[in-house]
């Protein structure tokens, strides 16, 4: 039966040629728009790995002001943290979470590479976001005594340099001491892939990282905040300052990845429910045209069932045929591992792509399909 | 003639609803895809308020030094020095312009916070642009030399910070960071699509805070040329470039070695993509083919659907067409019979697509997704879309009309 089809529709593939084209490029349609999802989504469901509720996030600028800066910095810090709504307050470099900011380096152990995330932060920076460890401790101020910095790496990181070895006191990069581990850190929100992430304990001597993180109480508002403003404005003279709530600084990076997924995804629907009316209408007259050769083989003995098989049948067997030439170009990305994601992301695309054109076709042939199995041979044959 | 196709492809349309549904379906929505994405990019980069004079101005928006290997560079805005020793010295623009780019920063009225994007110009900064001022007037340059603490702000900001109220608000206080401003101007906000003129609040340069007086070459401060009219635009940019030859290299700042210092002028347009596509000739090629292959699927999907059913159409009127035959028409009247009947039905979808359209822009400008937002259907939108309406026409109108007239004439008088 399977047989018989392919070679009807091999017979008639020039008048098939468009049809065939079309699925083409639907399926191609399709499968952009699965893979971003796909990522997207896969991205989403690994944890951020802090907790942002309740965090601003106060960026400090010196402007022209340059004498004894890192001072300054720290005495506001010390400032922030006696007020009875600040639970607790930290310093780090200006790539905070969330924020449009980031620093990467590479890193070397064992002459295996990878580019991390670097996070220039202090003591109290995991009980300020709440993060949890994996192994070790957060590094204190006191750790930094001997020529290396500790730091703290993430899971992945850990994969990448260490595999399954024990990562512990490990030195890295040259410079740095590895005395703990967390999860995962997705800095950039939900919708970021899961990436390599080093946190390095901040100098408090140094004139950079202008960062202030502080998480407050639940409930506190503009009041509370206008009042540290002034405050610091007013013993940093000539210093700017600004508060973003890691609230919205969240939901900020969150349309930067979602606006273009939806729009992708609206003119996706219309493009798709277009050609799937296309096909509907195709189907309805092609079937119409070929009512002779149902009135006789309904003749023969062939059951309604047969019929509209046959029908469903055929423009399964045209799917097919389009799709191998889609599969053709789409098994290239996870080939070439184009713009270097998991070849899973894309496979996975492939068959959500599949599965939906097969749903499409099937129910743009299963009404006309339906008609032409009620067609009484004696009609069918005398108009004949 | 013509007026008799049109009046059968308007009888062949209303025979079969539901076909004809279809079609319009698919032009008109493809048109309406089109006309959005050109009004958007129109928006973007078209000389629209307060950038009117955008076609004749050259902007300067970032200085890249690379070091001699090429292993590290370091990219972004320039200094107000930088700028005034090597832009604002220019002799053949009528006018140039220094400003911030956007710099963010907060107002607090009671237990309200306002989220607010500053930006320190210099008394030119009003005369490049062509604002429109709602109450008072722009800062000029005594205020700048007296070092006045002014501020220009947008009627949304003074909405919000002074309540909503009609009366004026010039001579009255904001106080931004601990420091009072005297309010001497309102005007119509920018859109925040338009970086280079988008703010809440607009500050002389001389205020605290703006960094003008920063040595080195980077800093915080863009510039915009004016020219005086478009055909200097090539002599202002040679000039410019000449005085960026006189800087001596390699130089070095903050402990950063360069030995090459790019700074271009640009009309907005290429200074746009030039941002956009910071990465060399192979993320060009890459962006353009994504481009393109989108555009392709966008116009193609539906042009192969319409062929698609047009083919199988045409064999429904085969009887018509082979009286038409038998009666000695010749294939070329049948092809530019369909062809007329094919535009036909593609300008109703046009002027379909065109309401659509219409309706979109609104609901964008009107729902604060971009606040400011001024999508308009211009002309050159307009001019555009029927150009793609013709297109479209042509593409699924040729090939079916050569099929059909490849019918033999038998065959077409027995269906």
């Amino acid at each position: 039966m399977i047989r018989h089809l392919f070679k009807l529709i091999w017979n008639k593939k020039k008048t098939h040629a468009l049809l065939m084209i079309e699925i083409w490029a639907s399926f191609m349609v399709l499968f952009g728009l699965a893979s971003l999802i796909v990522y997207n989504v896969g991205n989403y469901t690994k944890p951020l790995g802090f907790e942002y509720k309740n965090v601003w996030a106060i960026s400090l600028k010196s402007n022209q002001d340059t004498t004894n800066v890192e001072q300054k910095i720290q005495r506001a810090l010390q400032q922030l943290k006696t007020y009875a709504d600040v639970e607790s307050a930290t310093r780090m470099s200006s790539n905070f979470p969330f924020s449009a900011n980031s620093m990467n380096n590479g890193v070397e152990y064992n002459k295996k590479k990878i580019m991390a995330d670097f996070y220039v932060t202090d003591d109290n920076f995991a009980k300020t976001l709440d993060i949890p460890m994996a192994a070790g401790k957060w590094y204190r101020n006191a750790d930094s005594i001997g020529k290396y910095t500790p730091v703290i790496i993430n899971q992945k990181a850990k994969e990448g340099l260490f595999g399954d070895e024990n990562p512990m006191g490990k030195i890295i990069g040259e410079r740095f001491k590895v005395v703990g581990t967390v999860n995962t850190f997705k800095a950039k929100g939900e919708f970021m892939a899961d990436k390599p992430a080093v946190f390095e304990l901040l100098n408090a001597k140094s004139p950079w990282n202008d960062l202030l993180l502080i998480r407050v109480k639940p409930g506190t508002d503009a009041v509370f905040e206008a009042k540290i403003v002034k405050n610091i404005t007013s013993m940093l003279t000539g210093w700017s300052v600004e508060v973003d709530h890691l609230a919205d600084s969240r939901k900020n990076q969150h349309n930067l990845t979602l606006v273009p997924v939806i729009i992708f995804l609206i003119v996706c629907s219309f493009l798709l429910i277009n050609v799937a009316l296309g096909l509907f209408g195709i189907l309805n007259l092609s079937i119409a045209k070929r009512r002779s050769e149902i009135g006789l083989r309904r003749a023969l003995g062939a059951t309604e069932k047969g019929i509209s098989t046959q029908f469903i049948g055929e423009i399964w067997v045209l799917a097919t045929f389009g799709m191998l030439i889609g599969l053709l170009f789409a098994a290239q990305f996870p080939l070439l591992n184009v713009f270097d994601l998991h070849a899973n992301v894309y496979i996975t695309a492939i068959v959500v792509s599949i599965i939906v054109i097969y749903l499409i076709v099937t129910l743009c042939a299963l009404f006309p399909s339906r008609q032409a199995a009620t067609i009484q041979p004696a009609v069918a044959l005398h108009e004949e | 003639m013509l007026i008799n196709y049109i009046k059968i492809a308007w009888k062949v349309l209303l025979r079969h609803p539901f076909y004809t549904f279809i079609t319009l379906f698919g032009i008109s929505l493809t048109l309406t895809v089109l006309m959005v994405l050109t009004s958007f990019l129109d928006h973007l980069i078209g000389s629209h308020y307060p950038e009117t004079k955008r076609d004749r101005s050259l902007y300067i928006m970032q200085m890249l030094q690379t070091d001699s290997s090429r292993s590290s560079r370091s990219m972004g805005p320039m200094s107000f020095k930088f700028l005034t020793d090597y832009a604002k010295s220019l002799k053949t623009p009528e006018r140039v312009t220094l400003c911030t780019f956007i710099n963010s920063s907060n107002a607090y009225v009671g237990s309200q916070k306002i989220k607010l994007n500053t930006k320190f110009t210099d008394a030119d900064f009003w005369q490049v642009t062509d604002f429109e001022f709602l109450e008072g007037k722009p800062y000029n340059e005594q205020n700048i030399a007296n070092g006045d603490y002014v501020a220009v702000i947008t009627d949304d900001f003074k909405n919000h910070y002074f309540g909503n109220t009609t009366e004026s608000v010039i001579g009255k206080d904001v106080e931004i960071e601990n420091i009072h401003y005297k309010v001497i101007g309102v005007v119509k906000g920018s859109p925040v699509t338009r970086p280079f003129t988008y703010a809440d609040v607009y500050f002389p340069y001389t205020t605290p805070k703006s960094n003008y007086q920063r040595s080195g070459f980077r800093g915080g401060y863009v510039a915009i040329l004016l020219a005086k009219n478009k055909s200097d635009l090539k002599a202002i940019q040679d000039e410019f470039q000449s005085h960026i030859n006189r800087i001596p290299l390699p130089g070095n700042q903050d402990g950063f070695k360069y030995s090459v210092l790019e700074v271009k002028s640009d009309p907005y347009l290429e200074n746009f993509i030039g941002t956009l596509l910071d990465g060399g000739p192979g993320l060009r090629t890459i962006f353009f083919g994504v481009i393109g292959f989108i555009m392709f699927m966008l116009m193609g999907l539906p042009a192969i659907n319409l062929v698609n059913i047009n083919v199988s159409r045409i064999m429904e009127r085969a009887s018509e067409i082979g009286i038409r035959k038998a009666f000695g028409a010749p294939v070329k009247a049948l092809v530019w019979q369909f062809i007329v009947e094919n535009i036909f039905i593609t300008f109703i979808g046009g002027a379909i697509a065109l309401v659509l359209t219409f309706m979109i822009i609104q609901l964008i400008n009107n729902s604060g997704w971009i606040a400011y937002a001024d999508l308009t259907i211009n002309m050159n939108v307009f001019i555009i879309s029927l150009l793609v309406c013709l297109v479209f026409g042509l593409l699924s109108g040729v090939l079916p009309a050569l099929r059909m007239s490849k019918l033999n004439i038998a065959e077409a008088l027995k269906a």
